[in-house]
């Protein structure tokens, strides 16, 4: 029974520093609820306000990816992904972590595009992102293909990738922002 | 025209756009569940508007504490239809708080681009 083991559970969430994790079907209540709490738990940490609102600012980003762009996705009225989400705080830094399944046959392209834009420095993104900005987007791409651009900007080291394999049509999709 | 007014939720701005006034707001945060259908309204408006050729001064006071990548690519959009006008009567006023240097920076980003209207950047009193 989970249950009985949901205290070591939460203890070992508790011993790597997560503040919140959410795990199941995203939706935007979830975003506009959690956003708001995320960011009266940071006032009250003591959080600087820029800290604050760049964590916050990732936090939506990764989320709405999640939403838009997971392959698991509830068969409902509302628009949702299934995904995961995990906001923490390690060695006096936060980091946002972000995870869903995407067809394998996307895993080359977005790789290429996270391998170039994790060697730009704060300059070379601010110019892409301004480039990518004017560019109008794909017919498959719900948001405006900057999310990615936008963490790294915030972020105050490079954005962490990982593809694994989950079986030949899919495969998992997880990225770390640390602030 | 009539008055184009939204008000604004969790992730939503405050419209309030005014053609007797020609003063129009738009304030508070931005990252709606559907970036295109939230928005698609306004740009309507704003472009039957300007159809108007009203021939005095407009003011856009764009007061907003944080807005997602997706609607800042609409900032974009909204400031090219400005741009299409060539009218330097038309004046953008970006207003952030004195201490968010952040929203400061994304004023002068947007900025750097403007060429044919007036785009200025003020603290907020």
């Amino acid at each position: 029974m989970l249950n009985q083991s949901l205290y070591s559970y939460k203890d070992a969430l508790d011993r790597e520093g997560i503040i919140f994790t959410f795990c199941g079907p995203i939706s935007h209540d979830i975003v506009e609820g959690v956003g708001v709490t995320l960011k009266s738990q940071m006032q009250e940490d003591d959080v600087s306000r820029t800290t604050a609102m760049k964590v916050f600012a990732i936090f939506i980003e990764q989320v709405q990816n999640v939403i838009n762009y997971s392959q698991e996705r509830n068969d409902t009225s509302v628009d949702m992904g299934m995904g995961i989400i995990v906001v923490g705080k390690h060695d006096n830094k936060h980091f946002i972590v972000g995870g869903n399944k995407i067809h394998t046959s996307k895993v080359a392209e977005l790789e290429k595009n996270l391998k170039d834009l994790v060697k730009m420095d704060k300059n070379e993104l601010k110019i892409f992102y301004k480039e990518k900005r004017k560019v109008n987007n794909n017919a498959d791409s719900k948001g405006a293909g900057i999310g990615f651009i936008e963490m790294a900007r915030k972020a105050t080291q490079p954005l962490e990738y990982s593809f694994e394999k989950i079986d030949d049509a899919y495969s998992f999709f997880s990225i770390e922002a640390n602030i | 025209m009539q008055r184009l007014e939204i008000e604004k939720t969790k992730s939503s701005p405050q419209i309030d756009f005014n053609a007797q006034t020609h003063t129009h707001l738009i304030r508070g945060e931005s990252y709606p569940e559907n970036t295109t259908q939230f928005y698609t309204p306004i740009l309507e408006w704003i472009t039957m508007y300007l159809r108007e050729g009203y021939e005095g001064e407009i003011n856009f006071n764009i007061e907003l504490i944080y807005f997602n990548s997706s609607s800042s690519k609409v900032l974009l959009d909204l400031f090219d239809i400005l741009e299409e006008t060539n009218n330097n009567k038309i004046i953008v006023n970006w207003i952030h708080d004195e201490e968010d240097e952040a929203m400061e920076e994304y004023g002068e980003e947007f900025q750097e681009d403007i060429e044919h209207i007036t785009f200025v950047i003020k603290t907020k009193e």
